[in-house]
């Protein structure tokens, strides 16, 4: 042949990528797969980092593998399934939708490989445990600081996040719960849906137009936070209206110092992944485990934001990871 | 040597991965659960790369089908929430799916516009439809014997795989026959070689195109009830980005995107290959963005092929 072919040209890099990447895991040491439902996010970053965590205590290795795009219900189908093949011990996992994902551990279970829950609820039983925050006590949690910032009274508004994510609208539900409470609040507007950063900024900037003159807000996970904390920023009203928000990351634990964001209801994501690993582990040792879990809730406020536990929450320890 | 290497090139491609992971991890690659599970896994590219397939021998291209994959699964839980059986709503669905193709033949030809622009627009327009019907949720319903079909342990156990990876099969003989031995298929052979050519010797390009669309359509139709059986809920967000797998498929089994050149069995083998490489580096724990390089080296691998064939 006068010329190299390109498949043979290809065969070769495919060789050597491979060589190259293929990271030699610890002979001997049990695995255990966690499986979020992405990678790009702070929040899951914590997660890893609380699984690597459990996982040196407890000298286990994790595979740290999530779906491809982020909430790509098939891929994490198909990430659970090429586990059970790569015979890993147990599964851990935050599972993108409550009915797509059941099936497929129930198969994981057949196979003899248990899996444990965490972040979102899994219809059926053939997970082990289930690990995650009480949401709609966290709604609830942030409704009743911002009833008590308003003194009771005043017009709210709640951006809400995504339509069938069973988190979320938990948080929304116990925020809505905690404001009938409060007979002098009026709720102008919840119909809102935002998504992630950029859609909640238009959404909340179109919202602050149409409603110039609310007292409050409440917004149920990092993205819609974010975006309204640029939105009020943009208009100039940021620290004027009474914003409680939820979930940490950098530039919200910035908006909490400079007095934009009033309050932020803090879940744990780093202990969530390691109970995850943790109740992995004494599953695999035949320990009994406490099927349903709930991981603790915190509310950052200016006041108590450098507080070591509340710090700890608002920009999460991710040294664990390499 | 030449022309034994390009016609079993794909073939080849996926020998040699398949061998590549038999080495790296022979316990749990070649496992019988493993191969079970990647041959589900790759139905639904493996379907709607047989229909891309015959758009893409025409010299085309149809952008549009991971949305109406979303569309029909949409549509297919709606009727089945709505009280009406799983026939109905099967039939009704790859009815629809065959329909959105046959609006993308129609505005292809009549507007004589590029396929890539027109089936853009629909892509949007489809995946605008599938979030109103879903009224911006997901759809909750019990998919039934759908959910049998993607069922990874197929019953009866002597079936081996599942039975979406029989459907796949089933379609992929009855088209290569409609290919091959059909006035149809040679007509499309031919205006993808040469449309002007085609059309002087009076081949009907319009009407042959509007078929290529609807089939491929009615591919994409199926591919969402089988993505229905397997998320139990008609999600309008699903399947993005499916039309670029299924692309991929397709030129890797040796379609040439200027047309008049392709294989069913190429695409087949193409789609399981990508499969394979996912699955394989699972296995291997090769880091994700490696996956996303090694495919995309393929690709343009397989593209340079193409050209070398036709030099």
């Amino acid at each position: 042949m006068r010329k190299p072919s390109s498949l043979v040209i290809s065969s070769c890099l495919l060789w050597l990528c491979l060589a190259a990447c293929t990271k030699s895991g610890a002979a001997g040491k049990p695995v255990i797969a966690v499986i979020p439902k992405g990678t790009l996010n702070e929040y899951w970053k914590s997660i890893h980092a609380g699984a690597e965590q459990a996982a040196k205590a407890a000298g286990v290795e994790i595979q740290w593998n999530g779906p491809q795009p982020e909430g790509d219900r098939e891929a994490q189908i198909h990430l659970v399934q090429n586990f059970i093949s790569a015979g890993v011990k147990g599964i851990v996992l935050a599972p993108i939708d409550e009915r797509a994902l059941a099936a497929v551990v129930a198969e994981a279970k057949a196979a003899g490989v248990p899996t444990v829950v965490i972040d979102s609820a899994l219809a059926g039983d053939a997970h082990v445990a289930f690990i995650a925050t009480d949401n709609r006590q966290g709604g609830e949690l942030g409704g009743d600081h911002l009833a008590k910032l308003l003194d009771g009274k005043g017009k709210v508004l709640l951006l809400r996040f995504q339509q069938g994510s069973a988190s979320t609208t938990a948080r929304e539900a116990g925020f809505l719960t905690a404001m009938a409470r409060y007979p002098g609040i009026t709720i102008v507007s919840q119909e809102q849906y935002a998504g992630d950063t950029e859609k909640a900024r238009q959404v909340a900037e179109s919202l602050l137009i149409a409603q110039p003159d609310i007292d409050g807000v409440f917004c149920p996970n990092e993205s819609t936070t974010h975006g309204f904390l640029l939105a009020l920023q943009s208009a100039g009203k940021a620290g004027k209206v009474k914003f409680v928000g939820f979930d940490g990351s950098k530039p919200l634990a910035d908006g909490l110092r400079s007095g934009y964001l009033h309050g932020i209801v803090l879940q744990d994501p780093v202990l969530m992944g390691r109970r995850g690993v943790e109740a992995m582990v004494a599953h695999l040792r035949g320990e009994p485990l406490v099927r349903v879990q709930t991981t603790d809730l915190v509310l950052a406020t200016p006041e108590n934001a450098q507080e070591k536990r509340v710090h700890e929450l608002l920009e999460p320890d991710t040294s664990a990871l390499k | 040597m030449r022309q034994l290497f390009v016609r079993f090139g794909p073939f080849f491609g996926l020998l040699l991965v398949v061998a590549l992971f038999s080495v790296a991890a022979p316990d749990k690659f070649l496992s019988v659960y493993n191969l079970r599970t990647v041959a589900m896994q790759s139905t639904l590219v493996s379907l709607g790369a047989l229909g891309m397939t015959f758009v893409v021998i025409t010299g085309g291209i149809d952008l549009s089908i991971g949305a109406v994959v979303a569309l029909v699964a949409c549509a297919s839980a709606a009727l089945v929430r709505d009280g009406h059986s799983i026939w109905i709503a099967s039939l009704v669905c790859v009815l629809l799916g065959a329909f959105c193709g046959l609006v993308n033949g129609a505005l292809i030809t009549r507007l004589a516009v590029a396929p890539f622009i027109v089936t853009l627009g629909t892509m949007g327009i489809a995946r605008g439809t599938a979030k109103w019907l879903a009224n911006d949720q997901q759809i909750a319903a019990e998919p039934g014997w759908l959910s049998d079909l993607v069922r990874n342990l197929p019953e009866p156990a002597w079936l081996m795989v599942g039975k979406a990876v029989w459907l796949v099969l089933l379609v992929a003989i009855l088209l290569s026959f409609v290919l091959r031995r059909t006035v149809f298929g040679v007509h499309a052979i031919a205006i993808g070689s040469n449309e002007q050519a085609a059309a002087l010797s009076g081949i009907k390009v319009s009407r042959t195109k509007w078929l290529v669309y609807m089939l491929c359509g009615a591919c994409a139709g199926m591919c969402g009830l089988l993505q229905f059986g397997l998320l139990k809920s008609g999600v309008p967000t699903a399947a993005m980005g499916l039309e670029l797998q299924v692309i991929a498929a397709v030129v890797i089994g040796g379609a040439s995107l200027s047309g008049g050149q392709g294989s069913l069995l190429g695409a087949l083998l193409g789609a399981l290959m990508m499969q394979v490489l996912k699955n394989g580096c699972t296995l291997t724990n090769v880091p994700d963005h490696v996956q996303d390089v090694l495919i995309g080296v393929i690709i343009v691998g397989a593209v340079a092929i193409d050209r070398w064939r036709s030099r």
